[in-house]
């Protein structure tokens, strides 16, 4: 397939790929722009390890094709902490304990932030559903809801 | 304890976290390397065949390949050993299981290699496969496999220490039963004569797989001197060293394996079956090789838990008292010999007092994927077996079914089933600690609702142990700060923990202390991570190290400050006269003594080193809180619970995290995860949407409760391994609970609606 040039912007930052068109977008953004904070657990949408925001929306990346990022503001895991200065939920994950291998961490944090950005007091049941799509093998989640939950109440 | 500690015991947040919550930790696939390729599997489409015809000459051909290779272009490489997977790189005109790799194209990039994959042409003639446990135990069964000889057990040895069993080969062994073994003590028959009560059922387990998040991956690269470097997702950079030496036919020297973070292992990871094809490839390139298998193929074909079938036979007196256990264990190796099978016999009839025993362990091999460890290997099978049996003992009795465990549960000089003794454990202290929990405490809260059925169950479970020599180094640097080197594989926090040990040692704040595990050339020795050894083995290393070196501080003080080395203490960063805090030497001052030009201090440089520590069980008991549909069969967990014995828990928040990792696999293996071939030895659910491991809305919060029953000399502190226990019975309590709650029971795992429907009688069986 032949290679075209796509655009995309990603954490603010404007980049130029050359890349064959049925490339997935997170194997774009990890293996030409160098990102790798975002992982493939599957492939296949199943896993949530790929998960970033499309205009804020957490999406699995991997289902989507490299175009579909163009003209989009993409935010992935790096572009998560602000200034040097760690987000709420970052800081509770470490703080909490709500990490262990680390491999869904970064999908698990997208997630879990647009879960707070869009509704800050989510109930127990409404967390796990935020964070469902988002296979942990390492924690059975409990420090991982407890950790939403913490930052949750610091911003009450 | 009244000892207070200012580091250990302590709930200490990891402290590589802010790398792991930004992004920043760096897995195998995160790599790219100049000149690197790319490599892709060609993988077998039948459980059981023989390759008839194999041209690869399209794939050659194919723009952007650089290379394909069949076994036929490996034999120069490879010492052959067909017994052994690792060395089965190809399969060498027989496929033993489907999904078997039978050729790799190797290319610039991932995607063409993965293309040229279908212009292979590989001509097949199916042979009888051999797929159902049972089956696989007659004698005038076809055979699965040719090779079999020089069979490598060292997996089963990296898990736990075993006494030899009692090895009976008689010449009518059946052609697919690879290891056979008795053990017993006393006369079961009598005592089953003389039982006031017999229970005998039989169970089956599911294969299950490992379900790591990150998939099988390796990278490696060969230079001219013959010299390879690996990074690859591992659970024992060592043991990948010795691996790739024995496969490739070069010394240990020859083969340097970096750390690079695991995402997950659990067992799977032990051997470096994502490094072997890239390393032998890399060989014949002289270029650095990336190799990461897709998700189905990982869940197709590398290394999952076995299957297993397990007969009880279960005799009591009327007060309670356990007075013969009968077992029969059969264990499915899959194509390659190698299952957890001693260690489950052996756990099956080592929770409870049974004056009288009789195991019978076999392994059979199947024309399925090989079999691999998962956490505790065979454990959740062996535990779902006796647990249920004693549950419907219970029953049968008329007995609390808490009560009577607590009155069958071993103690200090009890016998396993294997014939050694316990040492100190803590199982009757865990079966007290549980009524405490808030889990025992609201057990019979919330009725059951709109026609669903709520029933609590629970289970005993342990793991003995593994154990091997490791060895650690404790530096001090030119500013005052401390780096401490290990060889093993950080998997849940050990470094963290590591730095709390040499906090506590050395009196020095754990922001002054950076713990790294080296690369293979470089690391002080330390096993695989594995066996739930890691931190109680290589951390008395580090305790030793540590104490190395503050010896020596203590001996450049003590001539500095003419005192005598016991009259000084190390505390806040400095070393001082006890009792005269004026009277003190700050680890600045001595670090820059010890590595300043000219100085005549020698390098503050602490070694600790050790052989396998005295053995540590640990146990717990887990409780499961159902809510089971009758109609539909569906089960929804409401509370869960792990009480364990942990020794000490040196970072308590780690402990917990890894219990209820450990708790949520387990209730999986209950009631969601299971792999289903068909009846050719097609896998049918080969993706993480059908293989369905437990989401955040599957599970409660799961609560744990740590009970400490030290063993001097067995970890620092009197640590116990963590890890493995808490998979041991929590899918074993989730059956419980659901036959608590709908009055039937479910006799293979995992619980399934189906299941559950067929044993309501709802659905045939
Ligand atoms: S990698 Fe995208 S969902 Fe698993
Ligand atoms: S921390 Fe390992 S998969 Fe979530």
């Amino acid at each position: 397939m032949a290679k075209q040039i796509f655009r995309l912007k990603v954490n603010g930052d404007n980049y130029e790929v050359f890349v064959e068109p049925n490339r997935c977008l997170h194997e774009v953004i990890r293996d030409e722009i160098g990102l790798t904070g975002t992982k493939e657990g599957c492939g296949t949408g199943d896993c949530g390890a790929c998960t970033l925001w499309i205009n804020g929306a957490p999406v699995t990346s991997c289902l989507m094709l490299v175009g579909e990022g163009e003209g989009a503001e993409v935010t992935t895991i790096e572009g998560l902490a602000r200034d040097g200065e760690l987000h709420p939920v970052q800081k509770a994950f470490i703080q909490h304990g709500a990490l262990q291998c680390g491999f869904c961490i970064p999908g698990m944090i997208m997630s879990a932030a647009a879960l707070l950005r869009d509704n800050p007091h989510p109930s127990e049941l409404e967390i796990r559903q935020g964070i469902a799509g988002n296979l942990c093998r390492c924690t059975g989640y409990t420090k991982i809801v407890e950790a939403i939950e913490a930052v949750a109440a610091g911003s009450r | 304890m009244t000892t207070t500690y200012r580091s250990v015991h302590q709930r200490q947040p990891r402290l590589e976290g802010a790398a792991k919550v930004t992004g920043g930790t760096v897995y195998t696939a995160d790599l790219r390397l100049h000149r690197m390729v790319h490599a892709k599997a060609l993988r077998a489409p039948y459980a059981h065949a023989l390759i008839k015809r194999l041209d690869v000459s399209k794939a050659r051909a194919y723009p952007g390949v650089v290379g394909v290779f069949t076994a036929a272009d490996l034999p120069q490489h490879l010492p052959r050993d067909g017994a052994n997977r690792l060395h089965t790189v190809l399969a060498d005109k027989e496929v033993m299981y489907y999904g078997q790799p039978v050729a790799a194209v190797v290319a610039d990039e991932a995607s063409v290699a993965e293309e040229a994959l279908d212009l292979i042409e590989v001509e097949y003639q199916e042979l009888p496969a051999v797929l159902d446990i049972l089956d696989a135990l007659k004698q005038d069964a076809p055979p699965v496999r040719h090779s079999m000889a020089g069979i490598d057990r060292s997996e089963l040895a990296a898990h736990t220490t075993l006494a030899a069993a009692d090895e009976q080969t008689t010449e009518k062994t059946p052609p697919n039963v690879t290891h056979r073994m008795v053990w017993s003590r006393g006369d079961v028959e009598r005592a089953f004569k003389e039982a006031d009560v017999v229970v005998e059922r039989s169970f089956r387990a599911s294969w299950t797989h490992q379900g790591y998040i990150e998939p099988m991956s390796g990278i490696v690269d060969c230079d001219r001197n013959g010299d390879y470097t690996v990074w690859t997702s591992t659970q024992g950079d060592f043991t990948t060293r010795e691996g790739l030496a024995k496969v490739l036919g070069v010394p240990e020297t020859k083969v340097r394996v970096n750390f690079v973070e695991m995402g997950g292992g659990f067992g799977a990871k032990i051997q470096p079956f994502g490094a072997v094809l890239p390393a032998i490839i890399a060989r014949i390139l002289r270029r650095p090789v990336k190799y990461i298998f897709s998700r189905s193929e990982d869940l197709r074909s590398a290394d999952p838990s076995s299957q297993a079938y397990i007969e009880t036979k279960l005799a009591a007196k009327k007060d309670g008292a356990f007075t013969a256990f009968k077992a029969r264990a059969v264990y499915d190796s899959g194509s390659f010999p190698g299952s957890p099978l001693m260690a489950g016999a052996n756990l099956l009839g080592a929770y409870y007092k049974f004056p009288n025993l009789e195991i019978e362990g076999l392994e059979v091999i199947t024309n399925r994927v090989s079999q691999g460890a998962l956490r505790a290997p065979g454990t959740p099978q062996a535990t779902f077996a006796i647990e249920s049996t004693v549950d419907i003992m219970a029953k049968e009795l008329g007995m609390d079914p808490l009560e009577l465990r607590i009155k069958n549960a071993v103690t200090q000089g009890d016998l396993m089933p294997n014939g050694r003794a316990f040492s100190k454990i803590g199982l009757v202290e865990v079966l007290q600690r549980f009524k405490e929990t808030s889990f025992w405490k609201n057990r019979n809260g919330k009725p059951s609702a709109n026609g669903k059925k709520v029933g609590v169950g629970f289970a005993v479970g342990g793991w003995l142990g593994g154990g091997s020599p490791s060895s650690a180094s404790v530096e001090l640097n030119a500013d005052g700060t401390v780096s401490v080197m290990v060889g093993a594989n950080d998997v849940t926090g050990t470094n963290t923990s590591f730095a709390q040990i040499v906090s506590e040692a050395l009196g020095l704040p754990i922001e002054r202390i950076n713990v790294k595990t080296g690369d293979t050339s470089l690391a002080p020795y330390a096993g695989v991570s594995a066996g739930s050894k890691t931190l109680r083995t290589v951390g008395l290393s580090v305790q030793r190290a540590a104490q190395d070196a503050l010896d020596q501080m203590f001996k450049i003080v003590s001539e500095r400050l003419e005192c005598s080395s016991e009259d000084l203490e190390s505390v806040d960063g400095q070393i001082r006269v006890k009792g005269s805090p004026e009277k003190a030497i700050t680890f600045e001052l001595l670090g820059t003594m010890s590595t300043g030009f000219g100085s005549p201090t020698p390098v503050i440089l602490g070694r600790g080193n050790v052989g396998t520590p005295a053995a540590a069980p640990g146990f717990t008991i887990q409780g499961a809180k159902v809510e089971v549909d009758p109609e539909t069969g569906e089960v929804n967990i409401l509370d869960a619970v792990c009480v364990q014995d942990v020794g000490f828990a040196i970072n308590p928040l780690s402990v917990e995290g890894q219990i209820q990792g450990g708790v949520a696999q387990s209730l999986g293996l209950g009631f969601s995860e299971e792999m289903v071939w068909d009846d050719k030895g097609v896998l049918r659910n080969p993706t993480l949407l059908d293989y369905r491991i437990p989401t955040a809305l599957d599970l409660p919060r799961i609560e744990t409760a740590l009970v400490e029953v030290p063993v001097e000399g067995a970890g620092p502190y009197g640590a116990k391994g963590v890890g493995e226990p808490p998979i041991a019975a929590g899918a074993a309590a989730l059956v419980n609970a659901v036959s608590d709650a709908v009055g039937a029971r479910v006799y293979t795992l995992p619980a399934t609606s189906e299941r559950i429907l067929a044993a309501l009688g709802k659905l045939p069986g």
